[in-house]
């Protein structure tokens, strides 16, 4: 008992901390100080008065919602005294390979830039700020020179790394039980089975209605879809964001999405937003990053080619620029295990004072990374909200997909939980395609780094995300690569070659998500 | 079991005749018995000119109803369009009530229109009245955006003005004859980008009207971006969405080739604007197909070259559908079988609108619940069939 509540003051005072920097404390103090003209507020029970004025006029609920916020991403409770690093990732052995996977990148980086003789950062020329500045809503119509660059990395380099993590703990010994593991990832993480994921993903079940489901065509709207939009609109007028989180796990209304996820993440769009989204801007217009090129020809070479999200490249570059300038990002890495690269002014190598990270914001694209802003742009067409909508997705979600934790929401997990999975559920499927030399993890890895962007239809896409922010777990992403196998499993048993097998899994663009899922959870006998 | 049915067509495309074959219906040439003939526009124009007088018979089917450049003919559209309205306002029948403004309240769907060079000078005082406005000429006889170009100064169409003036009682060449219009400038932009509909409607028969919507309609997107700055009148890739224009252009992409379908747009306005806008949107979409309908009672050849491979699938998808609902069951094409196809033989149609159903209740109830469309919950959804528009309209 006593462990526990000192768990919590501390959590507490983490977050007291946390918040006293934000827009919203100064917000709630000249709040405070305004409300002592209003007469019910009297002198002798001054701070009963004030926190009633703060329920009645809801800033208390904006508080509640930005303690939500901030206990989302909050790390496990652990050992007052753990160090810093632990917060980030507490394997030891996770966070050194982590570590050479970023020198890794770094070097490539590196050498990149010295081949093609292209500085990491330099400062545009007067006349080429003016030019970009016109050209700031159709940076698309660009045409520069991307041939000689490459992406820094695609997603099967990093599978290649997680293929090769090894536990040095952990002793398998050679011979074969039935609990050997057969699928590509050899770490020993708790993944949760079907029963456990029937528990979580309660809502999901049989009974209980969702979209995606039961608001289809044959389907009377009065028996459930009404109904759930009524309370849709009853939550965003609360402005609840932990109601809204529960509420979103049956599905969004299409209508209601944009104002539903805004409210979960707690963005709002306050001029001071605006602001920094503009300064951001300026700082693209004034200078050139090498990883501009490498978002360039991200966004030409994935979203540009999609049939639904080609329409939103000149936002993505909006985006995506001023992403890799924004430092607030660099605060996320007090829980993520990977690290911002640290670079040198040039000719000041290893010297602490002149060491910058590069990017600003210390996140370097890999190959499909637009594809994380792309389904977001049918939901806001207003450039800063956008970008702040997406940068706390990626703060909150998506960074785990590609960095190397035991976090249950870490690649290596969903991996993990979805190998377990096929190998528990789908033996002989799983077994076949193993012999045939068609690892199912080599074809689904693509599916589970992107969440899945570029491969469901956007209606589908954004019903799955919804379950992510409802669920505050990237582990719906594993069920559904599993149900997908299943959903296939038929024609896969007959395929002979990886190359027939990643055929019959090609197109996923006809796949309805939610039965998927609701049928592997629910109705598959176990 | 009745012989199978026989097949011509002039047009060779493989979306077309692979839906023949697959029925295993037969070819024959166009002077032996047919049943069955999908004519280009050219033949339709030959075979149903006065001179020629060739009457179909009761076996007989083809996939344009004479008159169909009544509606695909920009200069016929607009006349039948007026005329209607004159008529209804004749009737007194309250679909064409006007407001204090005299503009049309549930009709008001073509923008300001002038047939060149006869109503040139009608056109000039509209002109004159606003004169910073930007219009757009339209050749009436031609397709996929040949010949259009926009204007914002009368000296831009001098020659216009020369041939009202010189053939009074010459008679105009069809070719020199244009449609000007009054240029909407501020269009829906989605990324920036203007966008046009493609929509496919199926007219079985005109008396009584069924039409039939598919489903799978696409939006086709300029590749650059949209401004309304005069400097860009010129600028054909920014203004005309046709694909055989834009295909021409730097940044044309043949993987997606610029469209989007229906559906996507419906998903995208239903999250950025709200469900109740954007179903008044496509209802009032469907409202103006329907009227255009009605005021002639039939654009002449979509087109049937596939750009993409998705293209490619969609067209043959939709031919597949089109067959199924006027050949029913394969059966030989009888002209006095006029019942309604079952709702398992739509495929990706969904009627769009049906005299006989509807018939019975007349105008007044067709616009108390195009009134009421706006307000109240709507029962868009019937159980057993897939979504029809129509309930309401009935």
């Amino acid at each position: 008992m006593l462990q526990e509540e000192s768990d919590l003051s501390l959590i507490i005072a983490q977050i007291v901390q946390k918040l006293k920097g934000s827009n919203l404390y100064s917000q709630l103090e000249r709040q405070a100080w305004a409300s002592l003209q209003r007469p019910e507020i009297k002198l002798e029970s001054l701070k009963e008065d004030i926190k009633e004025f703060f329920k009645i006029s809801g800033w208390e609920k904006k508080l509640q919602n930005a303690v939500y916020g901030e206990l989302s991403v909050f790390p496990l409770p652990s050992h007052p005294a753990a160090p810093p690093e632990h917060l980030k990732e507490p394997l030891v052995y996770m966070r050194k390979a982590q570590g050479s996977w970023e020198k890794r990148i770094l070097k490539s980086l590196n050498s990149m830039c010295t081949e093609l003789s292209i500085p990491l950062a330099r400062k545009r020329p007067v006349g080429e700020q003016k030019e970009l500045l016109n050209k700031w809503n159709e940076m698309g119509t660009d045409e520069p020179d991307l041939s000689l660059f490459r992406p820094v990395y695609a997603p099967k380099d990093f599978l290649e790394v997680l293929i090769n993590l090894r536990n040095p703990n952990y002793e398998n010994g050679d011979s074969l039980s039935f609990r050997t593991h057969l699928g590509l990832i050899q770490i020993p993480l708790k993944v949760k089975d079907i029963p456990e994921l029937k528990e979580c993903f309660v809502e999901l079940g049989l009974n209980t209605g969702q979209l995606g489901i039961d608001d289809s065509t044959q389907v009377p709207p009065e028996l459930f879809e009404n109904e759930h939009v009524r309370i849709g609109q009853k939550v965003l007028a609360e402005q609840d964001s932990a109601a809204a989180q529960q509420y979103i796990r049956q599905g969004s209304p299409t209508a209601l999405r944009a104002e539903l996820w805004a409210l979960i993440l707690n963005i709002s769009s306050e001029p001071e937003d605006v602001l920094y989204y503009e300064q951001l801007k300026t700082n693209v217009i004034q200078h050139d990053l090498l990883v501009d090129s490498l978002i360039y020809k991200d966004v030409k070479l994935t979203a540009s080619n999609d049939d639904y999200y080609f329409v939103f490249e000149d936002y993505l570059y909006q985006v995506l620029l001023c992403f890799s300038r924004d430092t607030s990002v660099l605060s996320h890495f007090a829980y993520n295990s990977a690290s911002p690269p640290k670079s040198y002014i040039r000719g000041k190598l290893g010297l602490e004072e002149y060491a910058v990270f590069y990017p600003p914001n210390g996140v370097i694209p890999f190959h499909g990374f637009s594809m994380y802003v792309a389904p977001l742009c049918f939901l806001y067409h207003e450039p800063s909200k956008l970008y702040q909508i997406f940068r706390e997705m990626y703060v909150r979600f998506f960074f785990r997909l590609h960095s190397i934790s035991s976090h249950p929401s870490g690649i290596v997990s969903l991996c993990l939980l979805f190998e377990t999975l096929l190998q528990t559920y789908l033996p002989q499927l799983f077994y076949h395609l193993r012999e045939i030399g068609a690892q199912p993890l080599r074809i689904s890895f693509k599916w589970m780094v992107r969440a899945f962007s570029g491969y469901l239809a956007t209606d589908q896409l954004l019903l799955l995300w919804d379950r992510i922010l409802g669920y505050n777990s990237l582990e719906i992403l594993a069920v559904l690569a599993a149900a997908v196998f299943a959903f296939r499993a038929v024609n896969l048993m007959e395929v002979t070659s990886l190359a027939a097998a990643e055929a019959v899994l090609a197109d996923l663009s006809t796949l309805k998500v939610m039965p998927l899922l609701q049928i592997f959870l629910f109705a598959t006998v176990t | 079991m009745a012989g199978k049915v026989k097949w011509v067509t002039d047009i060779e495309k493989s979306v077309l005749i692979n839906n023949f074959e697959k029925r295993g219906w037969v070819q024959v040439t166009e002077n032996e018995d047919w049943n069955f003939y999908w004519m280009s526009v050219q033949t339709i124009r030959n075979v149903f000119s006065v001179e020629t007088g060739y009457r179909l018979s009761d076996d007989q089917i083809v996939n344009h109803f004479p008159n169909h450049y009544e509606l695909t003919r920009k200069d016929l559209m607009v006349k039948n369009i007026k005329r209607y309205r004159k008529e209804l306002e004749k009737e007194g029948s309250p679909l064409a009530e006007k407001d204090e403004n005299g503009k049309y309240l549930y009709l008001d769907f073509v923008p300001v229109t002038y047939m060149l060079p006869a109503d040139y000078n009608l056109f000039v005082e509209e002109f004159r009245k606003s004169p910073s406005s930007t219009w757009i000429m339209k050749p009436c006889g031609k397709a996929q955006g040949k010949g259009i170009f926009l204007i914002n100064k009368l000296s831009q169409i001098k020659k216009w003005s020369r041939d009202s003036k010189t053939s009074s009682f010459v008679s105009q060449s069809n070719k020199e004859a244009y449609v000007i219009s009054l240029y909407i400038n501020n269009p829906l932009l989605i990324g920036g980008r203007k966008f046009d509909l493609r929509l496919y409607v199926l007219v079985s028969t005109y008396r009584p009207l069924r039409c039939y919507m598919y489903k799978l309609g696409f939006c086709r997107f300029c590749t650059v971006k949209y401004t309304p700055s005069t400097s860009e009148l010129d600028n054909m890739f920014v203004h005309l969405t046709n694909v055989a224009i834009q295909k021409h252009g730097d940044d044309y992409n043949h993987i997606h080739g610029g469209k989007w379908m229906v559906s996507n747009l419906r998903l995208y306005l239903e999250s950025t604007r709200g469900k109740e806008v954007t179903s008044k949107l496509f209802d009032e979409i469907h409202w103006i197909i329907v009227q255009s309908l009605k005021a002639v009672a039939v654009n002449a050849s979509p087109s049937l070259t596939s750009s993409t491979a998705n293209d490619r699938i969609l067209k043959y998808n939709l031919i597949n559908d089109t067959l199924n609902i006027v050949v029913p069951n394969g059966e030989i094409p009888d002209c006095k079988w006029n019942k309604s196809p079952p709702k398992e033989v739509l495929g990706n149609y969904e009627i769009l609108y049906d005299e006989e159903l509807a018939q019975g209740d007349g105008a007044d109830r067709e616009l108390r619940s195009r009134q009421g469309q706006s307000q109240g919950p709507r029962a868009g959804r019937s159980r057993d069939s897939g979504r029809t528009v129509l309930t309401t309209w009935k």
